[in-house]
């Protein structure tokens, strides 16, 4: 070996190892630095320097044919595998990957799940889910501890974080040494009693011990090996090439696409699914950014300029109390110095009263942070691009510029296949087809479409990337992104439809959970209301799609029974806009309600709240009015029971501005009742005779709303009725003006008739 | 065995402070029996030698851990929480263990002026000798500046916003004015306040803002563990009912059971599976009611219903327990009737009961 070879043991993602290994570059001056990732992606390294990249980003690879089985490497501002890319071609030192190939990766669990694979893959350094049934717990565990043996560390010790814990007890090392020989020698230590590695894991090892035993051979000068901190004792033993390359036989052939894609904060952190591994990337990247004396004080800066954003009054003089008590607390717990936990415990009893809802308000922001990665434009960003082809080709579909409409029919196996893949590429703000009935137009097996390419909806299409790499996955979370920032319960329900249309079941499924949470919270009435229309669509026609519907059934009922309880109350003291918004929420949940015949309780609850609404003193006359006429024609009340309340309504007691508007809920949209509805004719006449001129005119505009929708056969029809009271019996036909002249002719020819006389 | 009825804290622990005083080496801020950590051994339980110290709260380790830090920074310590969070337990047990006495207290109520939280005037004194420090009466709060102990206060909100105020010099200063006199008493070292308050509760006076940036907060919540409030409850029931002398039936601990089930759910805003979320009601529904309602079931059972405790027995204590607010909790528990109680089959009793009272 001609080359001396140091090994960095670093903690994916952890800002403290990052700042060591700079300053650990810089005093090696090494001539090569090799890095823990997939070997054959290497040519897309110094990408990474270039200076219209920003991280979070991620390295994308997935086999040509199957762009679903994507695999993620993220790298953020504060990795260290980031730094020491960026400190090579800074400083024009070759950087390459050393750990195995791509391939390895995405061939490796073939019984998997297709979606949770690369959602189990993309841990920082490439580590698979291990698909080994047996033990799971265990296996879990070990899992781990390889990819993050720091962080297990630092549970152990007590730490929630294991950043805290590298600063505590690796960096303020009482026996004071070099880093990354401490943590080499924690490493051997937790490996000394290890069994059997799993195969992927010793193939893993072995073929970075050739890749770096290939560079000592080649390479004059110092090495820099950068892995994670698990893999050191491994990489420094010793072990005979011939040992390692059967290790590495019966490597997987797959054709390999690779491109970096732009990732967000959120995507770094664990909750989102996509786990690089980082609990909290916004406390990450400030103690990046941060010098190390001042990293306490502008975190509590932090912490009070968040909540102030949110409208909390936060005082200096409570940072400084906040600082200190971290200070004290971190001396009571027996630490060098306040980390991440003090500082949070400090936070909620200076900054928050103790209200740990508070800190809950701002903790997200907080550690999580909204960071998006930008990737420059060279960057070939092809997989969705090649996916959209794909499914063009299978669905028969072309784009062209030109304005061609399509009909599908659901029922049949390409149609659905087609109007998902519209759907999707709607979800993604890609309007390549246009649907062309209007509002919800489900009702029937039909979709019509107006499909219309335009070149920027390609733009348009990469710019989804940061969502996923295939357009179902891009689409589902694109939806699951606005499902989180979405917090009202109508268009909720609205996202749901859209997910269920797109077929994104998982999108579809966290939308119904949150639905669920949401409506526990809300007391608003006419928020509940709201999204019982999307959801009964749902329902109704959810056969056409394949959904499984029966979880967002009783959240239907749920939501339904919550607004029917609500309703008698939201009806009180509304002023004229928002009795006028509330009539058309009722009304359309109305519709909502009945469209599900199979739950008559449900119904029947309903329809109750509508009656409290009838007879509550208090409530709006107009959304009694437009209760009573669903209940009149729902055949709940009876024609008897809705002459007398109308009469009761309209009666001389009644302020005008009140019957007023008890008339127009009653009757605006139906007036053609008045027709044959003798009783109800009797009291609207008699109340408009009984008004005075002043108030009649008043109301004339409302008058005409209500008879304006009749046709002028029906209006018509209406005068003679009211006009003409004294004829009976199916009279209501009017004499000919000629009449008097074409009788006797009449009579001739019927007499003839009558008479047995064969006429013409 | 002494007559007294219950004695302090320090007197009833005695031993436990002076096993861990012997073992205690780490520094102690000055004024403190013992050093932070020792402290927090005390509250939580652990060993010191070769004794055993029990555990006086059972809960969240972290919490303790503020409070005691808190007390450490001469920042006063208010504990909030609903009632019975072992607020006052805790206030009690810290003042015995860094002061070596807890008796120090000013119970503040709505007749509570600022003569009981600073000094009053003996006034045979004041008249025949005219002012002076002798015709002063010190309050707890004067007599812990001078001594360097810790001062208790319970219920703070209790009293007028205006007499609450009086604390903003002492806390923040740390020095109590005595204009009569042109002096003022300055705290010595070792001085702080531990306050208790309740936040959900009716009759309370609000904390100015002033004075509640000069305390840090710790909420100390309700237990979270199920069984172990089942076990709290069944066992003041217990005793109650004895002193009561109402037989207590043998479905007690099967409806106490249920009963904190219902709570439970109510109080954290969701079902016990976690599948459903639920509106709060106005009401705290903490463990104390819910041994208040248990009574009162047993009451109703032993005089009206031939000692057979129901759902019939339980559900008007159950319904003033969680109606406080006549419009707003009433939607709340309809809510909760029809789409939870609804469901269960096991519940049904409850459900009609209620829905019949609603």
């Amino acid at each position: 070996m001609s080359a001396a070879v140091s090994y960095f043991g670093i903690r994916h993602h952890g800002p403290g190892s990052a700042r060591r290994l700079l300053e650990a570059l810089e005093d090696l001056r090494p001539s090569e630095v090799l890095v823990e990732g997939p070997a054959d992606l290497s040519d897309l390294l110094p990408l990474l320097a270039s200076p219209s990249m920003q991280p979070p980003v991620a390295l994308l690879a997935y086999p040509k044919d199957t762009p679903e089985r994507a695999v993620f490497w993220p790298f953020a501002e504060f990795s260290p595998e980031y730094q020491a890319v960026c400190w090579a071609v800074r400083n024009g030192v070759p950087v390459r990957f050393i750990d195995l190939p791509v391939s390895w990766s995405v061939s490796g669990g073939e019984t998997e799940d297709p979606v949770a694979a690369p959602e189990g893959e993309s841990s920082a350094d490439g580590v698979t889910s291990e698909d080994e049934p047996e033990d799971q717990q265990a296996e879990d565990d070990d899992q781990t501890l390889r990819r993050d043996p720091i962080g297990a560390l630092a549970e152990t010790a007590g730490y929630e974080d294991g950043e805290s814990w590298w600063q505590d007890v690796i960096e303020e090392n009482p026996a004071p040494g070099p880093v990354f020989e401490a943590v080499s020698d924690a490493m051997s230590a937790l490996r000394e009693r290890e069994t059997d590695l799993p195969k992927r894991e010793a193939a893993r090892e072995a073929h970075m011990r050739l890749e770096i035993s290939k560079s000592a051979k080649t390479v004059e000068g110092a090495i820099a090996v950068v892995c994670g901190a698990w893999h050191v004792p491994a990489l420094k033993a010793k072990h005979t090439a011939k040992d390692d390359r059967a290790l590495l036989k019966g490597a997987p052939k797959t054709r390999i696409s690779a491109t970096w894609a732009p990732w967000t904060a959120p995507r770094l952190a664990f909750g989102s699914g996509y786990g690089a591994g980082v609990a909290a990337p916004g406390w990450c990247l400030h103690l990046w950014q941060t010098r190390d004396d001042e990293k306490t004080t502008r975190w509590v800066a932090r912490i009070a300029r968040a909540l102030r954003a949110q409208g909390q009054v936060v005082s200096t003089a409570s940072l400084i109390e906040t600082e200190r008590l971290a200070v004290t607390l971190a001396s009571v717990r027996q630490r060098p110095q306040p980390g991440y936990e003090e500082l949070r415990d400090a936070a909620i009893s200076c900054l928050c009263f103790g209200n740990a809802l508070i800190w809950a308000t701002i903790s997200s922001e907080l550690l999580i942070g909204s960071e998006t990665g930008l990737i420059p434009d060279d960057v070939p960003m092809a997989p969705l691009l090649e996916d959209l082809q794909r499914q063009q080709k299978k669905a028969r579909l072309k784009p062209e510029a030109l304005e061609k409409e399509l009909s599908l029919d659901l029922r049949s196996e390409s149609g659905l296949f087609r109007s998902t893949l519209l759907h999707r590429l709607s979800v993604l703000k890609v309007p390549w087809g246009t649907p062309l009935d209007p509002g919800r137009s489900r009702g029937t097996f039909r979709e019509r479409w107006m499909l219309r390419w335009e070149p920027e909806y390609a733009v348009e299409l990469v710019e989804n990337l940061v969502f996923g790499a295939t357009i179902e996955q891009a689409a589902s979370g694109r939806i699951r992104s606005e499902l989180q920032s979405c917090h009202a319960l109508g268009p909720l329900a609205d996202l749901v439809y859209g997910a269920m249309t797109a077929q994104l079941n998982d999108a579809a499924a966290e939308g119904v959970n949150l639905l669920g949470e949401r409506a526990g919270q809300t007391s608003d009435c006419s928020e509940l209301l709201t999204s019982l229309p999307a959801l009964a669509d749902i329902l109704r026609y959810g056969a056409a799609r394949e959904i499984d519907t029966v979880q967002l059934g009783s959240l239907f009922e749920r939501i339904a029974t919550q607004a029917s309880l609500a309703l008698p109350y939201a009806v009180r003291g509304l002023d004229k806009d928002a009795s006028e918004a509330m009539r058309s929420q009722i009304q359309s949940a109305d519709g909502a309600v009945k469209l599900l015949e199979d739950r008559p309780d449900l119904l029947k609850t309903w329809q109750d709240a509508l009656q409290s609404i009838v007879s509550e003193p208090q409530a709006n006359r107009l959304l009694s009015g437009l209760a009573a006429r669903l209940l009149y024609e729902a055949d709940v009340m009876s024609p008897d029971e809705a002459v007398e309340l109308l009469t009761r309504m309209l009666s001389p007691g009644t302020e005008v501005s009140d019957a007023a508007a008890f008339f127009a809920g009653f009757l605006e949209g139906a007036g053609q009742r008045l027709l044959y509805d003798e009783g109800l004719r009797g009291c609207v006449d008699g109340w408009l005779v009984s008004l005075e001129e002043e108030a009649f005119t008043e109301y004339l505009p409302l008058f005409r709303r209500v008879f304006s929708q009749m046709d002028k056969a029906e209006r018509k029809r209406l005068m003679d009725a009211l006009f003409d009271t004294v004829r009976s019996g199916g009279t209501h036909l009017i004499a000919a003006p000629d009449s008097e002249t074409r009788w006797p002719r009449h009579l001739e020819i019927l007499t003839g008739i009558l008479a047995g006389e064969n006429h013409g | 065995m002494s007559d007294t009825l219950r004695q302090p804290a320090e007197i009833t622990y005695a031993d436990e402070i002076e096993a861990l005083k012997a073992t205690d080496d780490q520094p102690k801020p000055e004024g403190w029996e013992l050093s932070p950590q020792a402290v927090i051994t005390y509250l939580m339980g652990g060993k010191a030698g070769g004794t055993e110290i029990s555990a006086k709260y059972v809960g969240n380790r972290r919490l303790i851990e503020t409070a005691v830090a808190t007390l450490a920074t001469d920042r006063a310590l208010l504990l909030l929480g609903v009632p019975g969070t072992a607020k006052s337990w805790v206030s009690e047990h810290l003042a015995a263990a860094i002061s070596g006495k807890s008796t120090r207290v000013i119970q503040c109520t709505a007749g509570t002026d600022e003569n009981q939280v600073r000094y009053s005037w003996n006034y045979a004194q004041l008249l025949a000798h005219g002012p002076s420090r002798e015709a002063l009466v010190p309050t707890p709060l004067f007599r812990a500046m001078e001594d360097g102990k810790l001062c208790r206060l319970e219920e703070l909100t209790r009293m007028g916003s205006d007499v609450q105020d009086t604390l903003i010099t002492v806390l923040s200063e740390k020095m109590l004015p005595i204009p009569e006199l042109n002096d003022a008493v300055f705290a010595t070292r070792g001085f702080n306040v531990i306050a208790t308050a309740n936040d959900r509760d009716k009759g309370v006076n609000e904390l100015s803002a002033a004075l509640k940036r000069r305390f840090n907060v710790v909420v100390l919540p309700l237990p979270d563990d199920m069984d172990e409030e089942i076990a709290i409850v069944s066992k003041r029931v217990g005793e109650m009912a004895r002193s009561l002398d109402l037989p207590a039936p043998k479905n007690v601990a099967e409806e106490v059971t249920r009963l904190l089930a219902i709570f439970r759910e109510l109080r954290s805003g969701e079902t016990v599976d976690g599948k459903t979320t639920l509106k709060k009601p106005s009401g705290n529904l903490s463990t104390a009611e819910a041994i208040a309602v248990t009574i009162g079931g047993l009451s109703h059972a032993a005089f009206f219903n031939n000692g057979k405790l129901t759902a019939d027995s339980l559900a008007p204590n159950v319904l003033g327990a969680i109606v406080k607010d006549p419009v707003q909790d009433k939607i709340v528990l309809e809510e909760y009737l029809e789409t939870v109680l609804k469901k269960r089959r096991d519940y049904a009793d409850y459900y009609h009961s209620l829905t019949e009272l609603v």
